[in-house]
């Protein structure tokens, strides 16, 4: 008699872990850029009091959570959307689209137009969260790298440019 | 040509195309398994007689439910919750949408409505909310530019609540569209002119669009070699019936373009300035269009090159140099503006600072600029744009824009 193997979905731990690693790093470096950079700074200004968006992969996760606090600071909110209002979801439509916007051979812009992500909320707020993770991603990339993942490369000053990295890794790798 | 690495394509709408085409709807409905629609319109289009061109067209085969003939322009929530509850009432079964993009909206969101039983239609907003096919649904445009009779989206206002909630889902393409000449045969001049426009702005941008695809390539290049053939030639010749059924198939073939390769920044810049300033949209989008290609031009100078073919024909194309081949094509979307101009009577506008309000005042004074640059940066179409914009530069293309001159390529950021 023939048997007839049930596949079970959900492994790939390995891609999974490297997401979610990329993920948890993504949201503290925003939290530290929005206290570093004025352009992320007024980006979140100009979003409703207490606005939380979250950043996932379908279907199972891994997610992360980034929201603005009773002050109005940008805080890394960890990765379990249970209990918390979330104003804008941003979902990856599958984990290999994840694996290619988080290697950085996909730009956010490129996932979006191939029609990768999902998004769940309000249209403006979402063209500040793409231009929020834009400028996030040029600080954290080297310039090789980031020219691919944005349009177009900002030309900011050296200096400043060094001096905010070195502030937004800290914030993100050690939480300073 | 390019092949992307990734995309994907879907328009399941059954087109209908002819100078009698509208005498198709009873087989259509009636292979739906429907047999009493109600019919939604606007006095517009009632008061032009197409209504009752359709109603000759179909009622000694089918009973009408309802016609329902009061969409007004600026519809909203309350218009779709009246003329569903008038659906429920009449004991219909499906819908006839005959009019323009305002008529189709308020078409799908009564179809939403009806078919999930929905108290609330906010529930049902945002992707993925419907998860089931709607009451049939037959789209008659009746002008030739929108493509929402192809479209898989509805946009309705909330004005109690001042919200404007987009419904996206497969399930919102209509089952079948009728293109037929007699629906656009009356439309005026200019409509006709600033219509087909919006539907040249779908073609061009979803061709250099990111998002382009081999499918949406070829829709868009039909439509615009259809558009070049007849648009001005309809203009000056409004009953021209081959030309009018020429632009209705370009303004569908454009709509599916778009539908599967989204749009950019005209657009971006168009929905901002008709929310600003109440501009209709196809004025926006014949005067932004120049501005789309000058600005895009350095991502994608080949591709907009291989759009002269089918603008100006083989000839043109095979005589005219690789290099040159992007100035020809900016430069006929200009001519093309001009000579729609001349072919209105001065009516269809080249620039913002000519287009006129209904009491004929300047519609886009100067300082309006800098509000419609702000409210660009909150609209979606901006994504699938070859290149970046940031508010310094749209203001800086409307600028160029409001003045009727060139983009000055030193001043677009590389
Ligand atoms: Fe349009």
């Amino acid at each position: 008699m023939n048997e007839y193997k049930e596949i079970q979905s959900g492994s790939k731990p390995f891609k999974r872990a490297y997401v979610a690693l990329m993920l948890w790093f993504v949201g503290r470096a925003i939290e530290a850029a929005a206290r570093v950079d004025a352009a992320v700074k007024a980006e979140f200004d100009g979003l409703s009091p207490g606005f939380t968006f979250s950043l996932g992969v379908m279907p199972q996760g891994p997610t992360m959570i980034v929201g603005k606090d009773d002050q109005g600071l940008v805080r890394y909110r960890g990765w379990d959307p249970e209990g918390q209002k979330i104003d804008l979801k941003m979902k990856v439509k599958n984990l290999e689209g994840a694996i290619l916007m988080f290697t950085f051979q996909e730009s956010t812009a490129m996932a979006s137009a191939r029609n990768r992500l999902i998004v769940d909320g309000e249209v403006p707020a979402a063209c500040a969260i793409v231009r929020v993770l834009d400028i996030v991603e040029v600080y954290l990339l080297p310039k090789l790298i980031a020219k691919l993942a944005v349009k177009r490369y900002p030309d900011w000053s050296f200096g400043e440019k060094i001096r905010n990295r070195i502030r937004i890794y800290g914030g993100a790798i050690f939480g300073l | 040509m390019e092949l992307p690495g990734y995309y994907e394509y879907y328009c399941g709408v059954k087109i209908i195309a002819g100078h009698d085409a509208l005498e198709r709807i009873p087989g259509i409905l009636q292979d739906l398994h429907a047999r009493r629609p109600m019919i939604v319109t606007d006095k517009g289009v009632a008061g032009a007689g197409l209504v009752d061109i359709v109603l000759g067209a179909v009622k000694d085969q089918l009973t009408i439910g309802a016609v329902a003939d009061d969409v007004p322009p600026d519809s909203d929530l309350r218009v779709v919750n009246r003329l569903a509850a008038l659906y429920r009432e009449q004991d219909c079964d499906a819908l006839i949408a005959v009019g323009g993009g305002s008529v189709m909206d308020t078409a799908k969101g009564i179809n939403i409505v009806v078919s999930e039983r929905a108290d609330d239609l906010m529930k049902f907003s945002g992707a993925g909310a419907l998860k089931r096919p709607l009451k049939p649904l037959v789209a008659v445009p009746t002008t030739a530019g929108t493509g929402s009779e192809v479209t898989l989206v509805a946009v309705v206002k909330d004005h109690e609540r001042h919200l404007k909630m987009a419904f996206v889902s497969y399930f919102l393409l209509p089952n079948a569209s009728i293109l037929d000449s007699r629906m656009t045969l009356s439309l005026p001049a200019a409509i006709t002119a600033a219509t087909g426009m919006d539907a040249l702005t779908h073609a061009v941008e979803a061709y250099y669009g990111l998002s382009k695809n081999p499918l949406s390539d070829a829709t868009a290049l039909a439509a615009i070699r259809l558009i070049s053939g007849n648009l001005v030639k309809v203009t000056r010749n409004p009953s021209d019936r081959e030309a009018r059924l020429a632009m209705a198939n370009a303004a569908a073939l454009a709509g599916m373009a778009f539908s599967n390769s989204m749009v950019g920044m005209v657009h971006t810049l168009g929905h901002a300035t008709g929310s600003v300033c109440g501009v209709p949209h196809g004025v926006c989008m014949a005067i932004l269009l120049p501005y789309g290609l000058e600005y895009n031009r350095h991502k994608r100078e080949a591709v907009m090159g291989e759009l002269l073919f089918p603008m100006g024909g083989s000839d043109v194309f095979a005589g005219t140099t690789k290099e040159q081949r992007t100035d020809r094509v900016i430069a006929y979307v200009r001519q093309m503006n001009q000579d729609l101009h001349d072919a209105s009577g001065g009516r269809h506008a080249r620039f913002f600072k000519e287009v006129l309000d209904r009491e004929g005042k300047p519609a886009v004074p100067r300082e309006r600029l800098l509000d419609i640059a702000r409210t660009a940066l909150g609209d979606g179409s901006i994504f699938y744009n070859p290149e970046d914009l940031d508010y310094d530069d749209f203001l800086m293309v409307l600028e160029a824009a409001w003045e009727g001159v060139a983009l000055d390529p030193g001043c677009i950021r590389t």
